[in-house]
């Protein structure tokens, strides 16, 4: 696609072109009649020159005439004009020859016909196109739909999956290392029992801690009971040099969006501890237009690597949830990523 | 002692109190909800409560909502929260009142039985009873703190130790030193973070908590 100016000054050139043309044909014109004239005027042959001169003209006048149109109609239009022309000449040479019966006719229905053919393949090519993006758009959208309900049950599932392990399994496993103590210490007098129920109780101990840590990798509990913003703070205390969390969050992200940006703000605190350590970091969180907002930026010394591990690892978790993540961390003035997620 | 128990789980709830009655602690009441705690400490007025996490009905931050709450109307009760995670965001919240008798221990140290014992008996006494991996959080969020490098070894032990609500004979038992040993290593911590010495067990331990949550 040319720029607009561009194609105008062009346009312009095709007008004055049209118009030297004829101003070119219309004197030769004249001047051929002119010369019949003094050369005693007998049969009227500059018509034949007249001719001559008029198709190049008309055929000038077709191509500038269909770029009057919309591209999407040009090539039509220069067809029907062209048609137009060639119909016109056989007329005139008929009319100019022998005369007799009206042989043109044949000729220009046939043109005409192609002229119509032409006009019904480019109508319906674009109904057919139309048509195909039509069930594309709404395919897209209803995938996209889907693949958020999807995500959105999945999440939902591995919440449940945190809850049951908590107050399921891990409780059971806790009252069983109590009443393991509890036997443990009416055992004194059996010194052999007494060691395998001290043993049985460190191993559900083990695995009390398995399962905590297991169930805080799906989720940690402090961002299903009171949002992003706690639990970013909650992350917070981890990091050497202050975290501080500015929230304008007008409501709670689905799960799945919540659960995305807390693990996007955990490793991007782990990156700022690692690579700028002691240097303050500030998370921003906001909400507008169906999206969630992150910043988190830290006054490190930047030149952070966007094809490092820990920012690849960021911008796939990112592109899962269908966002977007930008990151400036140039040299010596800390690093700040962007974070949008679509929420709708 | 005087305790009352707020768990929603009948088998986790009656093995504390089974256990708490053959270590002769008495338990005045038992509820399983936020409003069920608020019932039987004004109704028993106990020396402490023992309070889960999460409560019905939405089973997320009740228990911790709960005892702030009711630690307002009855300053000198003892709150000894069990959770089955430790929550930063949860621990500030509930040492931000700044009075004693604060505990907040991972479930599975019940089945410790002296060492909950203890922590039952500091927190009821006004003192504090902090997880260690409570107390291994808030140190942590303090790694490039170039005053906690300056301790030796056994000086961030005694620092966590005293963290956790530990007193000079605890900390002694722990790290099987003495008592005089103990002090020596704690006048160092103390000179060595600049906070201010003297006053009582109970003091001291919130000025090392202090220090480690909030000093710059």
């Amino acid at each position: 696609m040319m720029p607009a100016e561009v194609r105008q000054a062009w346009r312009a050139d095709q007008d004055s072109v049209l118009a030297a043309h004829t101003a070119v044909s219309a004197g030769l014109g004249f001047l051929v009649t002119l010369i019949w004239g003094l050369t005693g005027a007998g049969t009227f042959w500059p018509a034949w020159v007249w001719f001559g001169l008029a198709i190049p003209l008309a055929v000038n006048f077709s191509w500038w005439y269909s770029r009057q149109f919309e591209e999407r109609r040009r090539w039509l239009a220069l067809h029907l004009a062209l048609t137009g022309v060639a119909s016109l000449a056989l007329c005139l040479i008929w009319a100019m020859g022998s005369g007799g019966s009206f042989w043109p006719g044949i000729p220009i229905v046939c043109l005409l016909g192609l002229v119509a053919v032409h006009l019904l393949l480019s109508e319906n090519w674009g109904r057919l196109r139309t048509g195909q993006e039509k069930v594309l758009t709404e395919r897209v959208d209803e995938l996209t739909r889907s693949r958020l309900g999807t995500l959105e049950a999945q999440a939902a599932q591995l919440r449940q999956v945190e809850r049951d392990l908590h107050d399921g399994a891990q409780s059971r496993l806790v009252a069983l290392s109590m009443h393991l103590a509890r036997a443990e210490a009416m055992l004194d007098d059996q010194p052999e029992a007494k060691k395998l129920v001290s043993e049985a109780k460190a191993e559900a101990g083990e695995a009390i801690v398995e399962l905590r840590d297991l169930a805080r990798g799906i989720a940690p509990p402090v961002l299903a009971d009171r949002g992003l913003a706690e639990a970013a703070k909650s992350l917070g205390t981890r990091n050497s040099g202050g975290v501080t969390v500015e929230s304008s969050l007008t409501r709670r992200p689905p799960p799945i969006v919540e659960t995305g940006a807390y693990f996007v703000i955990a490793e991007s605190l782990t990156n700022a501890n690692k690579h700028a350590p002691g240097a303050p970091v500030t998370v921003t969180l906001g909400d507008g237009d169906g999206q969630l907002n992150l910043v988190i930026r830290d006054e490190g010394p930047g030149g952070a690597d966007p094809k490092g591990n820990g920012l690849t690892g960021l911008r796939h978790r990112i592109e899962a949830l269908d966002g977007r993540i930008g990151i400036n961390s140039p040299k010596g003035e800390g690093t700040t990523i962007r974070v949008d997620l679509p929420c709708e | 002692m005087r305790v009352v128990i707020v768990e929603d789980q009948a088998l986790l709830r009656e093995g504390i109190v089974a256990l708490l009655r053959e270590n002769g602690v008495e338990v005045v009441g038992q509820a399983e909800d936020a409003p069920g705690l608020i019932r039987l400490v004004n109704g028993h007025k106990p020396d402490m409560a023992i309070v889960d996490v999460r409560l019905p009905p939405t089973f997320t931050d009740e228990g911790i909502k709960a005892a702030i709450e009711v630690r307002e109307e009855h300053p000198g009760l003892g709150i000894l929260i069990l959770s089955q995670y430790v929550e930063p965001v949860y621990t500030s919240e509930l040492l931000a009142g700044g009075g004693g008798g604060i505990g907040y221990l991972l479930k599975e140290r019940v089945a410790d039985i002296p060492a909950f014992l203890d922590a039952i008996n500091r927190v009821a006494e006004g003192g504090t009873a902090l997880d260690r991996e409570v107390v291994a959080e808030l140190v942590q969020g303090r790694k490039q703190d170039s005053s906690l490098d300056e301790l030796t070894p056994k000086e961030s032990e005694v620092l966590s130790l005293m963290a956790e609500g530990k007193t000079n004979a605890g900390i002694a038992e722990a790290l099987v030193v003495t008592s005089g040993a103990v002090e020596k290593h704690i006048s160092a911590i103390f000179s060595k973070l600049n906070l201010p010495t003297g006053g009582a067990d109970h003091r001291r331990v919130l000025a090392v908590l202090q220090y480690l949550q909030f000093s710059d």
